[in-house]
């Protein structure tokens, strides 16, 4: 596989808080138009990598790349401009801002700003309850809403690549449907996506493939359609109680 | 009270609280923005009315007015975003980043108002005012240059509304005051609108103590009634809530003009801090102020 077929490439990458590594050389790659699943037990790691790509913390060692160009040493701005946009877990946005107010504020840079109105009518024909609500604040958005919200704010940044932090986290089965077929489309555009989720069954319906996320490495690289089948999946997250 | 008095209490209460309201409306963009109080905001106010002074005044370099005010708003402008750069930034990680940040920002404005006083000594000056005479509103005689603070007071308030509420650079500064990591996520460059914030609360800072320059007697220590009088109104106009510091500001300065009618000047500074611990009381998170935050 050549360089630029790749959407993202991880090698080796540490991060963590404070003076402690949470990711000991984490390795992982998207193919372009590849959709990714993340999955492992809480708190192993996967939202550090996340903030780690996108700059909320700073990475400790390794490399990345996004489409080919190194960007380890890039701003958090900087990885918002070439496209790689992270949605983040649980997110609550801009508390006092309005629903229309986020989404066009969300288009900031130069790039997204010239996409801005194609963007705009695809996040509400998307998701045309914002649309419904548009001077609704934030604050008072239900679960539900805060995530579709949260998902359109990122697709205003005019992605070429998202990353999406548990978008189901919390959501009634009903929602989850929803958002799972809102994701499922995004992603028939040839959006590459990285998508970090708890609900395996959820995941595997979106995904090309899997990477197990355990202690801060991937354990595990799960290809759609192998033999691993949905029992194996249990064990390895529950695996150290099985074992017990 | 007679009409007379009455005319004349409001429209001296107007005119603090245009003033309070200018110098308020600076410190609460940087608390809502930054989460920090900058205490050497009065200051910033000091060194704008010494800066106008010394172009402009005929014991200074005797330049046209408009000159000092345009050297002197930059020249805050600048105070502030050294500020911003090398007291204030140092500490966005640090936990108690409220704490220090008052000591750092109290050590600034100690710093601008004794070096004031080396620079321009404790005599009283006093600036020209930028429109001369007296005008009569409200049915009481008031100098043109505080009708000009009436008048200028709501239209500058309302062009930083605008601003905050229209521009993709105003929207951004909320959005970082609101959620700073959401901010960076779609690409805002949050220590920029940092110095931005601290810039344009430096000129409101700078134009207030202008405008009261030629008011009142400027020495090394005028802003520092203000600044007590900024922070007692941000607090009271509710932390985080921009409008509430403005009613807040409107609020507090008619209140201090009845309150020193009534009571004079002697008691009036106390009984307005009681009568604010009483609403306080009742309402703990101010007047339009958000429980957190
Ligand atoms: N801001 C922070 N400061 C210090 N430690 C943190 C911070 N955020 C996360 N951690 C720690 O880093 C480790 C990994 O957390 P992370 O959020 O990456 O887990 P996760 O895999 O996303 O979990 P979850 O599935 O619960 O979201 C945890 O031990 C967590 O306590
Ligand atoms: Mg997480």
């Amino acid at each position: 596989m050549s360089e630029a077929a790749l959407a993202l490439d991880i090698r080796d990458l540490r991060a963590g808080y404070d003076s402690y590594d949470v990711l000991h050389g984490m390795s992982l790659h998207v193919a372009n138009g590849e959709r990714i699943g993340l999955f492992g037990p809480n708190g192993h790691g996967k939202t550090t990598l996340l903030n780690a790509i996108s700059k909320v913390i700073r990475p400790n060692g390794g490399s990345v790349s996004f489409m080919g160009e190194p960007i380890a040493a890039v701003s958090a701005r900087g990885i918002v401009e070439r496209g790689l946009i992270h949605v983040p877990q649980a997110n609550r946005l801009f508390p006092d801002m309005e629903i229309m107010e986020t989404l066009e504020l969300a288009a900031f840079t130069r790039r997204a700003r010239a996409e801005r109105k194609t963007n705009l009518d695809y996040v509400l024909k998307l998701f045309p309850r914002l649309a419904e609500r548009r001077r609704q604040q934030c604050k008072t958005l239900s679960g539900g809403e805060r995530q579709m919200l949260s998902i359109g704010v990122g697709l205003m940044c005019a992605p070429r690549m998202l990353m999406l932090d548990e978008p189901t986290l919390g959501l009634s089965p009903k929602l989850k449907e929803e958002l799972a077929a809102a994701i499922a489309g995004i992603g028939t555009r040839g959006m590459p996506m990285l998508i970090v989720e708890q609900d395996i069954a959820f995941v595997l319906s979106l995904v090309d493939r899997m990477y197990f996320v355990d202690h801060g490495e991937i354990a595990r690289e799960i290809h759609r359609g192998s033999d691993v089948d949905h029992q194996e999946i249990m064990d390895m997250y529950f695996g150290e109680r099985a074992a017990s | 009270m007679t009409l007379d008095a009455l005319s004349t209490v409001l429209v001296s209460g107007i005119v603090l609280a245009s003033v309070y309201a200018l110098i308020a409306s600076g410190l609460s963009l940087v608390w809502t923005t930054l989460g920090i109080f900058n205490f050497a905001h009065g200051a910033l106010m000091t060194l704008a009315a010494y800066l106008a002074w010394t172009v402009s005044d005929a014991a200074g370099l005797g330049l046209w007015l408009g000159a000092g005010i345009a050297i002197a708003v930059a020249g805050v402008v600048a105070a502030g975003v050294l500020i911003e750069r090398l007291i204030v930034r140092p500490f966005y990680d640090h936990r108690d980043i409220l704490l220090i940040t008052v000591m750092t920002t109290l050590a600034a404005m100690i710093f601008i108002e004794k070096g004031s006083q080396l620079i321009w000594g404790a005599r009283l000056k006093q600036l020209r005012p930028v429109v001369p005479g007296q005008v009569n509103f409200l049915g009481t005689t008031i100098s043109a240059q505080e009708a000009l603070i009436i008048a200028l007071a709501p239209l500058l308030l309302g062009l930083l509304f605008l601003f905050l509420r229209n521009s993709r650079i105003g929207r951004g500064i909320r959005a970082v005051g609101q959620n700073p990591n959401a901010a960076k996520l779609i690409g805002i460059d949050v220590s920029r609108l940092f110095i931005i914030t601290f810039a344009l609360s430096a000129a409101l800072a700078g134009l207030t103590g202008i405008l009261l320059g030629s008011v009142r007697m400027v020495t090394p220590a005028f802003g520092a009634e203000p600044l007590v009088k900024a922070l007692i109104i941000v607090i009271f106009g509710g932390l985080g809530s921009l409008g509430g510091t403005i009613v807040a500001a409107y609020l507090l300065g008619l209140l201090e003009a009845f309150l020193i009618f009534f009571i004079g000047i002697y008691w009036a500074p106390s009984m307005i801090f009681v009568l604010l611990i009483l609403i306080l009381l009742v309402r703990p998170q101010g007047l339009l102020g958000k429980v957190v935050r």
